[in-house]
């Protein structure tokens, strides 16, 4: 049998069936093509300008790795101008990130870009390791999501960047989608959908070039060009809800390859629609929550889960429902003008450690309040850091009583 | 004297073995009844007409309510029909009138019986309303522009023989789609399109779809993964509908379980409802339809968490409608030809497909036969 030609070229051998489209490819026109999809999405959505600092969130992985060198290549082929450096946060787990972390260091070298590293033991006293020896497994993702999302924030400060890119793709986008569909947030879809996030108050923006990317398309693109990448997954599972949705995406991509895109086209569409968002889903959002959520989406492939989120929602979700039944309704008089009134989030700094926030408290330092109330004391000195947290939390507490009373 | 002895008796009258257990209520037969019957009664309130119905000269509203003789529709048809009586029985008259649409399902699928019999049967148990059996290929008798509309998106290749029966037009049309997926999916518009053609026929203002929560949530989903995101304001929600007929669902509340139960403590549906065909197991998953997938998947995790998948179809019931959004209606299914307004960047028809003229929106150039990628 003759070899099939590449649909593009027409002249060289075909090895790839494009995952998106069944496209049969030769290496060098795949590569082109994938490059310049990612090129198209940078121009159309505008997300750079010249001359501008770009930290490239790197775990080492595929997609962060898959990312660095398409946008060194591009930087050089469209003359971008970008000033590019890699960024990484060590988390703390031991047997994936101390490996990852080597082949971040190996990429720096390989091509020649500056490397800043951030850890959560430095930055919050607790690794990921002793997160889940504390917490157990169930539920640890939440930490390392909002430990993460402030963790890029401040070494983004510390290398005065003010535009991180992140190597979250097309599935991860749908795998949003599905999953705050599964939970009923439709505020977090609507963040999840948009290609850059940036809060008002905070210097930092954060946009994913790879949005339209397939996950398939981009491990064929790290493995045709040869790049070095780690592929071991984390070691902890992911929650029930994003479990759910990855199966469920998994299955779609199977019966027709193009969901993918087309559950990110749906999300755009539904994120205009979410009530209270006056802001295009397709570009930006600037929304002044998003500092301080976007848990979650770590990259990790495993599909287990132990389901306890899900059946937590169950109970609650159920619980109000008998409270309904229990209801009697009672009809106010009509005040006024009848258009409900959205609750929207304002923006304010943490008061513990002056992170963006939409609470009084960032999300991080509820975390890891609970997770300092509940560590042994053991004679081990934990470091400075954390006394003077506890003794500010213990000023923040009378501050409290004043403004209630 | 002591009351009679039962192993679990109905918590609500306390008279009776309890039948039906859901949302933890143990309940009798007419108990249960009752208790879903609220449920939907409560979306119905609209159309109860004003207080002093009896003297008010506001005219009877005309509801269609297309009945598959499945149990959503057939529990639907019997609630109606039960509180219609009720309120005929207190004010002498009816807020509003049903018109039944059988759609015959030997002409939706070969390898369904004829529905003749239930039919027969359904007729026989609600005399008081208005029956009418159609073949899906009336659809061309309906929707006027179906030739045209169908020409132009699968091309004159299967359609332009003007020779044909509509029978045979429509089996052309149908054959054409190229995967389990996009088949599943235009049936769905076809059918969605012959009952508003059928509506406005008959001058219904709206539509009364009995979809469950069950069903509800598997459109929600399904529908996000075929694109259809934008139409899923008035696929599963209640409101206008592109075509000018209201669209309610009124058993949203009630899951499929729910009202599977509801007729095996209901002897006058036995006769009527038609089982549905059991999920079979070993099927390959790429062989399913996206609707079927989700079906399965909302089914399967509606054992364990029945509130979650609920909570699926009442989040798409918040968002905005995409009405008063303008711009170009998809011209086989409705939907917006564009992005909804105010997503300026993401993907388009245009952009995907580099169609000049485009008449279809995106989840229909999906479904489209040989369409080639971008």
């Amino acid at each position: 049998m003759a070899p099939t030609l590449c649909f593009n070229c027409k002249t060289e051998r075909a090895v790839i069936i494009r995952p998106k489209n069944r496209h049969k490819l030769c290496r060098e026109c795949f590569i082109k093509v994938f490059e310049t999809e990612v090129h198209e999405t940078i121009t159309n959505a505008k997300l750079f300008y010249p001359g501008e600092r770009i930290a490239i969130g790197a775990s080492g992985g595929k997609d962060s790795t898959v990312l660095a060198a398409v946008l060194k290549t591009l930087n050089e082929r469209y003359n971008y101008g970008l000033e590019l450096s890699l960024l990484s946060i060590d988390e703390g787990i031991r047997g994936y990130r101390d490996d990852s972390l080597e082949t971040v260091k190996r990429n720096a070298v390989q091509y020649d870009m500056p490397l800043k590293i951030v850890g959560y033991g430095e930055l919050y006293g607790w690794t990921m390791d002793q997160v889940v020896e504390q917490v157990g497994k169930k539920g640890n993702c939440t930490y390392c999501g909002v430990f993460r999302r402030q963790a890029l924030d401040r070494g983004a400060a510390m290398l005065e960047i003010q535009h991180v890119v992140t190597g979250h793709n097309a599935d991860d986008v749908a795998e949003t989608v599905m999953m705050n569909l599964l939970r009923g947030d439709l505020p977090r879809l609507s963040r999840g959908t948009s290609i850059v996030t940036e809060s008002k108050a905070s210097d930092t923006k954060r946009s994913k070039p790879l949005k339209y990317a397939y996950e398939k398309e981009i491990v064929l693109y790290a493995h045709h060009r040869r790049l070095d990448y780690f592929s071991t997954e984390c070691i902890y599972s992911p929650e029930a809800f994003r479990g759910s949705a990855r199966t469920l995406i998994k299955d779609l991509e199977k019966i027709r390859p193009s969901s993918i895109l087309d559950i990110v086209k749906s999300g755009e569409d539904m994120a205009v629609l979410v009530p209270g968002n006056t802001v295009p889903g397709g570009k930006s959002c600037k929304s002044s929550a998003a500092a301080d959520d976007e848990a979650g989406g770590c990259g990790s492939q495993n599909g287990r889960s132990s389901g306890g989120e899900m059946a937590a929602m169950e109970q609650q979700l159920a619980a109000n429902d008998t409270a309904e039944s229990r209801e009697t309704e009672i009809k106010m008089p009509k005040k006024g003008s009848d258009t409900k009134k959205i609750k929207t989030q304002t923006l304010q700094y943490c008061e513990q450690c002056g992170y963006i926030s939409s609470q009084r408290i960032c999300k991080a330092c509820t975390l890891l309040d609970g997770l300092n109330r509940n560590r042994p004391k053991t004679a081990i000195e934990i470091g400075l850091e954390d006394e003077e947290g506890s003794s500010t939390l213990a000023r923040q507490m009378e501050h409290i009583q004043l403004t209630n009373s | 004297m002591p009351a009679k002895e039962m192993d679990l008796p109905c918590m609500e009258c306390n008279n009776a073995e309890a039948a039906v257990t859901t949302r933890s209520r143990s309940l009798c037969g007419p108990c249960y009844q009752r208790f879903l019957n609220y449920k939907v009664v409560r979306r119905m309130e609209k159309y109860k007409g004003p207080k002093d119905l009896a003297k008010s000269s506001v005219p009877t509203a005309r509801l269609l309510l297309p009945l598959s003789l499945g149990a959503s529709s057939s529990v639907l048809l019997h609630m109606l029909d039960k509180a219609l009586a009720r309120q005929l029985a207190k004010t002498s008259r009816t807020s509003y009138v049903l018109e039944i649409l059988v759609v015959e399902p030997s002409t939706i699928s070969p390898d369904q019986a004829s529905c003749d019999i239930q039919f027969d049967k359904a007729r026989e148990a609600f005399p008081k309303h208005t029956f009418n059996r159609v073949p899906l290929h009336s659809i061309f008798e309906y929707v006027p522009d179906m030739t045209e509309i169908m020409r132009d998106y699968v091309g004159p290749q299967y359609i332009d023989d003007d020779s044909k029966s509509n029978e045979e037009r429509l089996a052309a049309f149908r054959d054409a789609a190229s995967s389990a997926t996009s088949k599943a999916d235009l049936d769905t518009v076809l059918f969605t399109r012959l009952a508003v053609g059928y509506a406005k026929h008959t001058a219904c203002e709206s539509i009364l779809w009995a979809d469950s929560d069950t069903s509800l949530a598997a459109k929600v989903l399904a529908g996000a993964a075929k694109g259809r995101g934008a139409s899923l304001t008035w696929q599963v929600s209640d409101g206008m509908s592109p075509w000018g007929v209201m669209f309610d669902f009124p058993c949203r509340d009630l899951s499929k379980p729910e009202l599977l139960s509801y007729v095996s403590v209901c002897p006058e549906l036995s006769e009527i409802v038609i089982p549905d065909r059991p999920l079979s197991d070993n099927i390959l998953t790429k062989n399913l339809s996206i609707d079927e997938l989700m079906l399965r998947y909302v089914t399967t995790q509606g054992e364990k968490y029945p509130g979650v998948m609920a909570n699926v179809s009442r989040t798409a019931h918040k968002l905005h409608s995409t009405s008063g959004h303008g711009g170009p209606l998809c011209s086989l299914c409705g939907g917006l030809v564009e992005n909804v307004n105010g997503n300026e960047d993401g993907i388009t028809v245009t952009g995907q497909f580099a169609t000049e003229n485009p008449r279809f929106c995106y989840g229909c150039m999906r479904s489209r036969p040989d369409t080639v990628l971008n």
